[in-house]
């Protein structure tokens, strides 16, 4: 027993020495720290990890985010006003386009200045000019950069893509002109058109488009994604990349004012408050890294981070009867409910030699899938069901409009089974691809249950990210679901989702062609928006429906939340630059989150 | 010994070449098209087959896999598709997060669980050993991401001692953030590993030498640690070696939970956004440092026991 007592004594003792050293140097404080009613900056989530920030690259939209707050656009989209409405940026105002629409003359700021950088003579950033527009853009389509951004300039300036051409043979650089970009002066820009680009103005309020300097890039090299120089309202202070980004207000901004007006119920919210102020409101910003929905979620709730979606584990505790919860009101948490420009669908490969021919057994499929309990079951009832791939707020969308394929029927299901020349409950086995996560998982063992009913077998294989979207630009997968979010608020944008020309490797996974749908995108991209454009979309919808390659899912619906000291919060997802026109009360802020 | 180390060195050449193979056919003959994963969503196949040439994917395989050992060989895999940085510079950094938090926690984990295993192997039987033993099993059966859930909720945000999520890049400024995933990864390593080590000195504890020792009139504790500890050191390098590439690939859980930016972090983004050179070269460096601390477990058998004849 004695040497028993003796181990036991070193074992402790060593144990003892064991915990002091383990915890040597950390701060552990059992007492709440005085919150600072001082500190106006504002603490947000990216759910991603950054890239980089070089506009080139700005695919993702979390990347998006950090960007748009140091770079800046021609146009940007207005922080209030909805359906989105376009309004310049660093242009002095909105641009001249001729009467063929071939033609569109901007003129820039004046004040637009360039960071202050290294880069730059003296560390003091220079004025923008029309000639640093063209580089920036020559930057996207430059083959060596490999941005999947050019799309949005692709067969659409006058010489620009021959110039990308030039430049993979080595027979242009940078200094070789480009026909349909012009610099008139320092601050007249002229952008010539192949033929009329109506949503010109939409990617030119897209991160890909914004303005950087050439002296910045050429001082960085590679490594420019490291050090971003814009003329945004603020600038990098500093990133422990996949951790924390933190910005700064950029003293040279060019300066711009909160909007006066809003959209009908802006004011009763208190949205037009700052109404005329000087933006940006925030002296810095803070975006913590964190892809995990637990520590986001506590993050939140500790008053860390100042606004947050939901996750849906924590959905029913955040809300009840479509507002926040008692327990949220009392801590000040608002919520802010927004139609997402998106659409979920299931897609059948139109190439494949089992469903390409089915159009009966596409459209059972389509009666057979319970929208109703999947919006309850997979989104908290955050959705609502899709009845085209035109979701809400985008030219064309109809709230009236029902695809008649689209109720929730099994017996009708049952009928156009037999009309495929299936017998009841002899349905064919069909292939689902989906990703390994567990709620897409979930979703394919949902979709293969609605199946069952009617007599389909559904084989599920779940693959990584990667390898599904290999699938589908191999054109090897049969049926897959996957979602869609607008680049810009255009039908448009939706629509070549299912344009003969994009089939894969293409947007285009369904491979999907229909002549008579193709002559109307054509059609329509010819046409500026109006009433013409609207109906030739109505009509390309309609075709869908009928040929039912896809069978349209649901809209998302964006909750999020914010403490009662974040004001002037609005989101809408295509808009990544809200940051400015955010205000924190810090004396609202220390108080509140005390009660947390 | 050296003779021996520098044959062992020399075996590793055609494994690495067995090694350089199998990733280079994985990724660029079975895994899909790297060109069109890295051009995204609105790609044409026009743009595709630029992007290929331009990163010689049109050359002959042979070519290609050369450049491959040529990055191998120099460490220069070049740069991330994703975040565009250079891909050692990536790992180099990634380790040092990685490493902050597994060093501790695993040298902890060992002292601990060593210890406590010698202690209760003394005490074999008895209702701390039983119920050691049956705490050990309970934690067990839990999967690592509840340990994860429940300290980070419990400390991190119900009794705030530790921050919920964060880093320092500084060397002092880190373990205020690491102190949290430290404990639970003690916590989640100590059951499997405190069984096996018992087991390991129950068995030594019943040699021949050991009764021989005692009849001798050997002190107890002199018997424990300098002869059974020492002889129970080959199955016990062998676990610690096994576990130590995955000390610097990190614990991709505890680091995306507490946003430590690590190696497993690293993987795993890369992983998911079709970034082939980046996964490419994190499966080659793995696999030479499994190769390098097998190595080093057969070179320590040696030195701990000299009953192992190193030829």
């Amino acid at each position: 027993m004695k040497s028993h007592l003796s181990i036991a004594g070193r074992f402790f003792r060593l144990l003892g020495l064991i915990s002091l050293v383990a915890f040597f140097g950390t701060t552990i404080s059992c007492t709440k720290k005085k919150v600072d009613d001082t500190d106006d900056t504002i603490y947000e989530v990216i759910e991603q990890n950054v890239k980089g920030m070089d506009p080139v690259y700005s695919s993702d939209v979390y990347t998006s985010r950090a960007i748009s707050q140091i770079y800046e656009t021609l146009l940007e989209y207005h922080h209030l006003k909805r359906p989105l409405v376009l309004q310049p940026l660093t242009a002095a105002s909105m641009p001249t386009a001729s009467k063929d629409g071939l033609t569109h003359t901007f003129k820039i700021k004046p004040g637009v200045k360039f960071q202050d950088d290294p880069a730059f003579p003296g560390g003091k950033g220079r004025e923008v000019t029309a000639q640093d527009f063209i580089y920036s853009w020559k930057r996207l389509a430059d083959p060596a950069n490999r941005s999947d951004g050019f799309w949005i300039f692709d067969g659409r300036i006058k010489g620009l893509n021959e110039w990308r051409a030039a430049m993979e043979k080595g027979k242009a650089d940078y200094d070789t002109p480009v026909e349909g970009l012009v610099a008139k002066d320092d601050k007249t820009l002229v952008i010539k058109l192949i033929k009329p680009y109506y949503q010109l103005y939409y990617v030119l309020a897209h991160n890909y488009s914004s303005v950087v300097a050439r002296e910045a890039v050429e001082k960085y090299g590679k490594e420019y994604l490291n050090h971003p120089v814009g003329t945004g309202p603020y600038q990098l202070e500093s990133w422990v990349r996949g951790s924390k980004i933190t910005l700064k207000a950029n003293p040279t901004w060019h300066g711009q004012t909160y909007p006066t007006e809003g959209e009908p119920g802006d004011e009763e919210r208190g949205l037009l408050k700052d109404a005329g102020k000087a933006l940006p409101f925030a002296k810095k910003i803070v975006f913590h890294e964190i892809t995990e929905d637990q520590p986001r979620w506590l993050k939140f709730m500790k008053g860390e981070v100042d606004l947050s979606t939901i996750p849906k584990d924590n959905f029913d505790s955040a809300i009840s009867g479509g507002a926040v919860s008692e327990e949220m009101k009392k801590k000040g948490i608002a919520l802010l409910v927004i139609k997402e420009p998106d659409v979920t669908y299931t897609a059948f490969n139109m190439m494949d030699s089992y469903v390409k021919d089915k159009v009966y057994l596409r459209k059972a499929m389509s009666h057979a899938i319970d929208t109703e309990t999947m919006i309850k079951k997979f989104y908290n009832g955050r959705a609502i069901s899709a009845h085209s791939p035109i979701p809400p707020d985008v030219d064309a969308y109809d709230p009236n409009f029902k695809n008649p394929y689209k109720t929730y029927d099994v017996s009708k299901a049952k009928e156009f089974m037999k009309k495929a020349g299936y017998k009841e409950g002899e349905g064919p086995t069909i292939e689902y691809s989906t990703v390994s996560s567990s709620t897409s998982r979930q979703m394919a063992e949902f979709f293969q249950q609605n199946m069952a009913a009617i007599g389909i077998k559904v084989k599920i294989q779940s693959t990584d990210w990667p390898q599904f979207m290999n699938k589908i630009r191999e054109k090897k997968a049969q049926v897959w679901g996957v979602a869609w979010l607008a680049d810009y608020p255009d039908a448009e944008n939706f629509l070549q989702l299912l344009y003969g020309k994009n089939i894969s490797p293409g947007p285009n996974g369904a491979n999907y062609t229909n002549a008579r749908y193709d002559k109307l995108y054509e059609k329509a991209s010819l046409l500026p928006p109006g009433p013409e454009r609207t109906k030739i979309y109505r009509e390309m919808r309609d075709i869908l429906v009928e040929d039912s390659p896809w069978i349209p899912g649901v809209h998302r619906l964006g909750y999020y939340l914010h403490h009662g000291w974040l004001q002037n919060f609005k989101r809408h997802s295509i808009i990544s630059n809200y940051h400015k026109y955010l205000r924190v009360n810090p004396k609202k802020r220390a108080e509140l989150k005390a009660k947390l | 010994m050296l003779k021996y180390a520098l044959r062992r060195i020399l075996y590793m050449i055609p494994i690495l070449f067995g090694v350089t193979v199998i990733t280079f056919l994985l990724f660029n003959v079975a895994g899909g098209d790297p060109a069109a994963a890295a051009l995204g969503n609105h790609a044409s196949a026009e743009r595709i087959e630029q992007l290929r040439r331009e990163m010689g994917l049109d050359q002959p395989l042979i070519y290609q896999y050369f450049d491959f050992v040529k990055q191998v060989v120099t460490f220069d895999f070049g740069r991330s598709w994703s975040t565009k940085q250079t891909i050692s510079s990536m790992i180099l950094s990634g380790v040092g997060a990685s490493l902050s938090l597994s060093v501790p926690s695993f040298l902890i984990t060992l002292l601990i669980t060593i210890s406590l295993s010698l202690l209760l192997s003394q005490m074999r039987g008895s209702p701390l050993d039983k119920s050691v033993i049956v705490v050990c099993l309970a934690a067990l059966s839990i999967s690592s991401l509840v340990y994860i859930l429940f300290f980070q909720y419990m400390f991190g945000y119900k009794i705030p001692w530790f921050p919920i999520n964060g880093w320092d890049p500084s060397w002092i400024g880190r373990w205020e953030y690491l102190a949290l995933p430290i404990f639970i990864f003690v916590v989640i390593q100590v059951g499997s590993n405190m069984l096996f080590y018992r087991t390991i000195f129950l068995d030594e504890i019943h040699q021949d030498y050991v009764r021989t020792a005692k009849s001798k009139g050997l002190n107890n504790n002199v018997i424990l640690f300098k002869h059974v500890l020492r002889n129970a050191m080959v199955p016990i390098i062998t676990l610690v070696v096994i576990q130590m590439p995955f000390l610097i690939l990190g614990s991709l859980l505890l680091e995306s939970f507490f946003g430590i930016p690590g190696i497993g972090g690293l993987v795993v983004r890369a992983i998911n956004s079709s970034d082939f050179p980046v996964v490419k070269a994190m499966t080659v460096v793995s696999s030479i440092l499994y190769m390098i601390f097998q190595l080093a477990s057969d070179l320590l058998y040696a030195v701990v026991d000299p009953k192992i004849q190193l030829k």
